[in-house]
């Protein structure tokens, strides 16, 4: 049952045990620490309320993992902790990206 | 609270949430004046919209739209303004053979000018104002509720809060012999093979599929950059990245149940069971379609507090976060927040919406209702062309 208690402090929430990002359930500062359950991370970027973190290291084209389920790829390597996002992720599916790589081939 | 359902009989076993006079002009031309006659009236609602007559690509869909909205069973009586085009007379025509429970046809060129038909149409609607309040709800069964699920202004916490709480509700009223409808294919694009794998049949599940991928082929033919539509501006805001990521949350409001088939945009939605129907992501479209199609009453999950309502259908909105849900409770029926602060587990708050919708199922105002949302557009798949 999905029930995240604010007062056992948790600031993020991990969706799946297969997933690769959490999504923060506060503001994040630069340099915050997230001790939860067995994570243990330091905040790389300012990440809003609703956002994505990693929660594992990342490497450029590795697929991001929600509700465990695949929801696209990074565009480069992302670092435990950093804001996963617009910036450093692109859908698989319907991207000009994927377009543009059609039509070279 | 009494668990009892409430509605207003109709033919053929079809049932009424509502009992609403919709004054209904069949050519944009007419739209004022529907309004004029709604206003003036003591109850009657209207819709406006843009559409003339042209007989173009969309005609068969348009035709559909309308004929299924004013045949809703939501509606005790449809009263039809026209100008007496063949295109309007088949609309009639169509909405009879839904088994419309009242029509009322007046027509422009019969009665000459604009004020004749405003006030012959306010004559009209106040008598069947007083009818349909004349008319009493009876106990009904579950089966007599199409719930609609819709989902606008999604967040990141959609997928874990009111989307999750909506497929709770959703799957009580499957199991116990209402119909749920799942809409919006562009937010199913990337979850289609989880809701595939929960098709009664493998035939219906490659039909969930090949829905998904005609949009996809139409949009890639199109040569359009959905990123910059999908997720959109909001949505990205809300910290949603990419269109796979909003559908696997989106996919959430339909719960666990098995799908019993795929419907067409603005099909006559079966008695019973999960369905999936292809409509466009955009909100009130979708809800035209919805309504069209039969559908009595809507949850409405929003990030971001979506005003959208509809003429006939109550609309319930469910708030995703409590910062929302605070800021605007004009808007919002229920906050699911409660589920992100950790005040209420996913199965309370899925309870809580399913006592709602039966409170709204038997007569309880949305807020929609009240704020009078009634949003209403044609959905278009071709460029228009001029008679």
């Amino acid at each position: 049952m999905l029930r995240i208690l604010m007062t056992d402090n948790r600031k993020i929430l991990i969706l799946n045990e297969l997933d690769n990002i959490a999504v923060c359930l506060v503001d994040m500062e630069v340099g915050e620490v997230v001790r939860q359950d067995a994570l243990n991370l330091t905040i790389q970027n300012r990440i809003p309320r609703g956002h994505k973190v990693a929660t594992k290291a990342i490497a450029k084209n590795d697929g991001i993992i929600k509700y465990g389920e695949r929801m696209g790829h990074a565009t480069s390597d992302i670092k435990i902790g950093e804001h996963v996002h617009t910036h450093n992720v692109l859908g698989d599916r319907l991207s000009t990206e994927q377009v543009n790589m059609e039509q070279k081939n | 609270m009494s668990k009892q359902l409430t509605a207003f009989a109709r033919a053929d076993e079809r049932w009424g949430l509502r009992n609403h006079v919709l004054i209904l002009p069949l050519h944009s031309a007419l739209s004022a004046t529907a309004r004029k006659i709604a206003d003036e009236s003591g109850g009657a609602v209207a819709v406006s919209h843009d559409w003339s007559g042209e007989v173009d690509g969309d005609f068969d869909r348009i035709i559909k739209t309308f004929s299924g909205f004013a045949a809703n069973p939501n509606n005790y009586a449809t009263v039809f303004i026209t100008i007496g085009t063949p295109g309007e007379l088949l609309i009639i025509d169509l909405a009879k053979k839904l088994g419309i429970n009242k029509a009322e046809v007046l027509n422009v060129a019969e009665l000459g000018s604009m004020s004749k038909i405003a006030g012959a149409g306010l004559k009209v609607a106040n008598s069947l104002v007083k009818e349909a309040k004349a008319q009493s709800r009876i106990s009904a069964p579950w089966s007599a509720i199409a719930l609609g699920q819709e989902c606008g202004g999604s967040d990141a916490l959609s997928g874990i809060t009111a989307n999750p709480a909506l497929g709770v509700a959703s799957d009580r009223l499957v199991e116990l012999g209402a119909a749920s409808v799942l809409g919006e294919t562009t937010e199913i694009l990337g979850a289609e093979h989880l809701l595939a794998a929960r098709a009664i049949t493998p035939e219906i599940g490659a039909q969930i599929i090949e829905t998904v991928a005609r949009y996809e082929r139409s949009i890639n033919y199109e040569g359009i950059d959905m990123r910059g539509a999908q997720p959109s501006r909001g949505n990205i805001e809300g910290g949603l990245t990419t269109l796979e990521e909003k559908s696997l949350g989106a996919a959430k409001k339909a719960g666990s149940a098995q799908f019993s088939g795929v419907l067409e945009y603005a099909d006559q939605v079966p008695k019973s069971g999960l369905y999936f129907m292809d409509t466009p992501g955009h909100d009130t479209e979708q809800l035209t379609g919805f309504a069209a199609g039969g559908i009595n009453v809507v949850v409405f999950t929003t990030g971001r507090g979506t005003p959208t309502g509809s003429a006939i259908m109550p609309t319930i909105k469910v708030a995703t976060n409590t910062t929302m849900a605070s800021a605007i409770p004009d808007l919002i029926d229920l906050n699911a927040g409660t589920i992100a602060d950790g005040i209420k587990t996913l199965s309370e708050v899925g309870g809580e919406l399913f006592d709602l919708i039966l409170e709204v199922a038997n007569g309880k105002l949305t807020k929609a209702e009240k704020g009078l949302h009634h949003e209403f557009s044609l959905s278009r798949m071709y460029n228009t062309v001029i008679k």
